[in-house]
């Protein structure tokens, strides 16, 4: 919301107080402000010029050239083209090197062939409306020479206010409300205003009828005599500082009334109503309308309409009709003032997309005793302009509103308890008085009478005087003080601390980085990993089309990041630790099981064909979620592999496994394919899903401590050739089994496929590190193991190669 | 005294320790001489096949063969260990501008690290950190917060909603912890509550539809707002370090009466003259934190005597404060997943 300072000041004297004080004070005690600008601010280098000379151009019919004092030694040449510039008018004028809005630096120009020095300008060059069919004629009195803005005592600032900090502030979506705050916050006196309704003509009041229950309550007042005409120089302005678009003195004055007491009203032409007067009533469902822009609406059963003769005038709160709108020509009105349900409103307003200044106001909840007082105010207005409108019949008045004005009890010691701050009875009263509120002192509680413009949203119970009383003793007097109490540790929160451990795990030692990823999933991507079919949760108003899934797991929104980082990145290392959501397993309340899962992804390109052995990237993946399961403490059984029943549709069918806690995979080809990792992009990829979850279920392990051993250990290299289905697994634990206890670690370092091995078989070595706690081994105690190695992996359908 | 054979070998070996320029050229003037096979070895040798008288010079020549000999071998080895020493710490070659050997390295989100740093800050303090739900039923983020359907303040958040359940949303803000932590803690307690919220904003450069939030709440007896201010204060001290000017002004969130928003002054900009820069838009004031007094309302809601205890609240902006802690510029590499990016935590 724009507020003019030069408006505030018709309700209180600001002399000695400037605009950003004032948006200083504002921002303290009451309201976010945005900013402050000055007004017009080319009004302060245009100066006000008399046109000495009119002369027609040599050689241009429609151009003048006009010698004109602007308070120097020599008046300027300036060349003109207006229709109405004449001799012996006050004109605006901007001189070489002024600079008008938009940007625009004057210069001197040659125009058809003579000198201009300068510019007389139009309204609208001025940006104070639209008017462009002439220059601007100032009155008779200004001074030459003066900038025009002090010439016409019309410098003004714009004030803009945040008008999210006013959602709970009804009363201040006008003038005259910030005013009564400025005045209580710098202790000074609100000007008078007459909101007295003048004597109308009397007779049986204007019919109004009220069915809607969205309506509690509708003024009626018929005026007339009006003329429609432009709206005098003051009035323009005040609108044009607040942000509104002058049209003309009838739709001005309605916006002005608006904007100094936050009150919307409508004028419609009473000629164009019919005679049966006004009906507010819900709408039928179907029902149309064309409205003051020029759309037909159509409306629900749900819309509050005001109706006359059974047509549609105006869509309540919200916007008039183009039917019965004020024209050229229009005399007798019929003023609409109204007090409407914000909520039926509002939805209105949103249905139609069409948010009004006025629907924004009467959606904060309006005080149903200001339609009267803003009838009053418009006459007042109207009549200072056009003092021979009349009041030919008694006001409509509908309804079956209440004040809200009501008693809250207050006590003075809870203000200081919950403030935090020692502030005397006298202050509390007169803060409050303030502001408005009538204090009934006596002993505690005191009675606090609450305005009805405060009564009618915001200020109900003791905790809202609290606020009145903190935000003008100022938030900025209160001490600060430090919290109090037994020192007790925190609760722990296990979660968490797995959390970090992973984080540290997998940033530290792992070397990963941490990802964010974003909770919603693009259709395109779930297509693309095969995930599209399951079950969702699905945003209704997704901010992109074709994202509104909420994921269900971690890992897809990483794969999804992969290609992009692959362009930049050979080895992509990336996890993150987040929520996923299962909608088809809610709870009695609704609430979609939540899963947290760590997922982890890591692409690296394909070794060479002529590699060494490469344990893969699967493989180090593994071995990496391997030392999470354990820094977690817990402890995990062995890996299966995954079959066609429960691999995930992104894995490769053939290359995926699981334990109680993780799945760790290969990417399938294909999606690999669809990610866009392939050609120059092509690597491979694992992935991994831990459920934290899960972790958190099992126990914790205790910490195995295995003694430093004293007695040297003895390495030994073997190899077997075995079937190609014979899994290493079992190769290692017919290594262990010949052991007898003796086996401290084995490390696969070969995996070998051809011809010296012969088809269909491979070829398996490990390190084994043999090691015994009461002696050094001895070259026996070796041979022993070897031939037990031999036998026992005979028996398993394979042979020792070497050792 | 040698006799004229020993002397021979002496001085044989002796040369050839002087010649000999590297340790393996000593190790073979010591083999040859002193090994099982070597000269002096073979005096040795022929002592038990000598005669009897002259068992004894012989003896005697192999042991001084041996001290002279093994002593100037000892002698040289030291020596030349001392040149290979001397020779080892030549800095011939040496290059302090040759990068080091590249390292694969991990890192934190910065989100993290700040959400961590906040979380030592705070459990200092004596507050857990809770967690709640992303998705969120619509009383909790809204109806128990003193937001009811058809509140004005609803459209403050531009929520997204579930489709096929009406009280389903994605939580526009932490607050909703707030309830469940009232409900299942017993007051006096502090607490607070990080992650992620959603609206419905476009995004650009400083709007993302998805960010972070640090929820906080104290309840007890006699909590004020001059404890609010403390806590504050205390908070924005140990992240930047300093003493920040804070203000509180006036700010509507229907969960707390009174409410606020909290502003500091900008610390990029506190210490220069004139005051204000791009990060503070030249206002020399950062919004940072909107909080206030819990609400009676909200006390109520989550079983709370409102009566004996009040409490303050605040939603502090922790996606703003990382950017400000890193000066990043554009909020939307936050959620990017962008190693280069990442790569720089």
């Amino acid at each position: 919301m724009f507020l003019s300072y030069r408006w505030l000041q018709r309700h209180v004297d600001l002399t000695g107080v400037s605009a950003q004080e004032i948006a200083e004070d504002l921002t303290i005690h009451t309201a976010e402000v945005e900013g402050v600008e000055p007004f017009a601010p080319a009004l302060s280098d245009v100066v006000v010029g008399h046109v000495v000379d009119r002369k027609p151009h040599p050689d241009a019919d429609r151009l003048s050239v006009c010698t004109v004092d602007v308070g120097d030694d020599t008046p300027l040449n300036i060349v003109c083209g207006a229709p109405n510039v004449d001799a012996g008018q006050k004109v605006a004028v901007g001189r070489v090197g002024t600079v008008l809005p938009g940007n625009l630096k004057l210069k001197k120009a040659k125009i058809r062939g003579v000198e201009s020095r300068g510019m007389i300008c139009s309204e609208r060059e001025l940006e104070l409306g639209d008017e462009h069919s002439g220059i601007w004629v100032l009155p008779d009195d200004a001074q030459v020479g003066v900038p025009v803005a002090q010439a016409l005592g019309i410098d003004d600032w714009i004030i803009e206010i945040e008008n999210k900090s006013l959602t709970h502030r009804p009363d201040l979506w006008g003038h005259r409300g910030i005013a009564t705050e400025i005045a209580a916050i710098r202790g000074l006196e609100l000007l008078p205003l007459d909101l007295t309704l003048p004597e109308t003509a009397g007779g049986e009041p204007y019919p109004v009828r009220v069915e809607s229950p969205g309506c509690p309550r509708y003024l009626g007042l018929p005026i007339s005599g009006v003329r429609v005409e432009r709206s005098p120089l003051w009035l323009r302005l005040l609108l044009i500082a607040a942000g509104q678009r002058p049209l003309d003195l009838l739709v001005d004055l309605s916006n002005f009334v608006m904007l100094d007491l936050g009150q919307p009203n409508h004028l419609f032409d009473a000629g164009r109503l019919s005679s049966e007067g006004i009906l507010v009533r819900n709408a039928r469902a179907g029902e149309t309308m064309t409205t003051l822009d020029d759309v037909e609406r159509t409306f629900t059963q749900n819309d509050m309409l005001i109706v006359s003769g059974d047509e549609p005038v105006a869509v309540a709160g919200v916007m008039g009709g183009e039917a019965s709108k004020v024209a050229e020509g229009t005399t007798d009105l019929l003023l609409e003032v109204a007090a409407f349900d914000a909520t039926t409103v509002r939805r209105t307003a949103q249905r139609l997309g069409l948010r009004t200044d006025a629907s924004t106001r009467f959606e904060k909840t309006l005080d149903p005793t200001l339609p009267a007082k803003a009838a009053a105010h418009l006459v007042h207005t109207l009549r200072a302009i056009q003092p021979d409108v009349t009041l030919p019949r008694a006001m409509g008045d509908a309804g079956t509103w209440t004040d809200p004005a009501c008693d809250v009890e207050l006590r003075p010691e809870r203000v200081r308890i919950v403030l935090g701050a020692d502030v005397p009875d006298d202050e509390i009263e007169r803060i409050l008085t303030s502001l408005g509120f009538g204090v009934v002192r006596s002993a505690s509680p005191w009675s606090v009478r609450v305005p009805s413009d405060r009564a009618a949203k915001d200020v109900g119970i003791e905790e809202d005087l609290i606020e009145e009383v903190g935000r003008m003793f100022g938030y900025g007097n209160i001490a600060e003080r430090p919290l109090e109490g037994p020192l007790v540790p925190a609760p722990r929160d296990e979660r968490r601390e797995l959390v970090e451990l992973l984080q540290n795990r997998l940033a530290g030692a792992a070397r990963f980085h941490e990802a964010l990823t974003h909770t919603f999933q693009f259709d395109a991507l779930l297509q693309r990993l095969g995930a599209f079919d399951e079950a969702y949760l699905e945003v209704l108003n997704p901010q992109i089309d074709g994202c509104a899934r909420i994921r269900r797991s971690i890992l897809p929104s990483l794969l999804g990041v992969l290609e992009g980082n692959r362009r930049h990145s050979d080895d992509v290392r990336l996890f993150e630790i987040g929520k996923g959501y299962r909608p088809e397993d809610a709870n009695e309340r609704g609430e979609p099981r939540e899963v947290h899962q760590l997922a982890i992804v890591w692409a690296l390109p394909r070794p060479g064909k002529n590699a060494r052995f490469d344990a893969g990237v699967m493989s180090r993946l593994q071995s990496v979620v391997d030392d999470l399961i354990r820094v977690a403490r817990r402890s995990a059984s062995g890996w299966r592999a995954l079959d066609a029943t429960d691999v995930p549709s992104w894995a490769h069918p053939g290359r995926s496994m699981a334990n109680e806690f993780a799945t760790v995979g290969v990417l399938d080809p294909g999606v690999k394919r669809e990610l866009g990792l392939d050609g120059d992009l092509e690597c491979d990829v694992a992935f991994a899903e831990l459920s934290l979850d899960a972790l958190l279920a099992a126990d914790e392990a205790p910490h195995a401590y295995h003694p430093i051993p004293r007695f040297p250990s003895v390495k030994v290299d073997v190899a077997f050739s075995v079937p190609e289905a014979f899994a290493a697994g079992d190769a290692i634990a017919v290594v262990e089994a010949a052991g007898k206890g003796l086996v401290h670690s084995t490390e696969m370092f070969d995996l070998y496929r051809g011809d010296s091995v012969g088809a269909g078989k491979k070829s398996l070595a490990l390190h084994v590190r043999l090691l015994a706690s009461d002696r050094t081994l001895s070259d026996e105690d070796v041979a022993r193991f070897v031939g037990r190695v031999e036998r026992g992996i005979e028996r398993a359908g394979g042979e020792l190669r070497s050792e | 005294m040698l006799s004229p054979e020993a002397e021979a070998i002496r001085d044989e070996a002796l040369a050839g320790v002087a010649a000999a320029s590297d340790v393996a050229a000593l190790a073979s003037v010591d083999r040859t001489f002193l090994g099982k096979d070597g000269a002096v070895g073979q005096i040795l040798a022929s002592i038990k096949d000598a005669p009897p008288e002259k068992r004894k010079q012989l003896g005697q020549e192999a042991n001084a063969l041996k001290q002279v000999i093994g002593g100037a071998i000892e002698e040289r080895r030291e020596a030349l260990r001392a040149e290979a020493l001397v020779a080892e710490r030549a800095s011939d070659g040496f290059d302090p501008t040759l990068p080091g050997a590249p390292l694969q390295r991990g890192s934190l989100h910065p989100v993290t690290q700040v959400t961590r740093e906040l979380q030592g800050i705070f459990s200092s303090m004596g507050y857990a950190i809770l967690d709640g739900p992303e998705v969120e039923l619509d009383d909790y983020n809204f109806e128990a917060l003193n937001i009811p359907a058809d509140h004005p303040a609803r459209e403050m958040y531009d929520t997204f909603w579930c489709k096929g359940d009406a009280n389903l949303l994605l939580r526009t803000h932490t607050s909703p912890v707030q309830i469940r932590a009232l409900e299942t803690l017993e007051p006096p307690f502090r607490a607070i509550a990080p992650g992620r919220c959603f609206r419905n904003e476009t995004v650009d450069a400083s709007h993302e539809h998805t960010f972070h939030q640090m929820e906080g709440l104290v309840v007890g007896e006699g909590i004020t707002v001059g404890h609010l201010i403390g806590a504050m204060k205390t908070f924005l001290r140990e992240v930047f370090r300093r003493d920040l000017e804070i203000r509180l002004r006036p700010g509507f969130f229907p969960f707390v009466e009174p409410g606020f928003e909290l502003d500091v002054r900008c610390p990029f900009c506190a210490e220069k003259t004139p005051r204000g820069c791009s990060v503070c838009k030249r206002t020399t004031w950062i919004e940072l934190c909107p909080c206030g007094m819990v609400h009676p309302r909200v006390l109520a809601f989550g079983g709370v005597d409102a009566e004996k205890y009040t409490g303050f609240a605040f939603g502090l902006g922790l996606s703003r404060l990382v950017m400000l802690r890193f000066g990043i510029d554009d909020i939307r590499h936050l959620m990017g997943a962008d190693l280069r990016f990442l790569e720089q935590f």
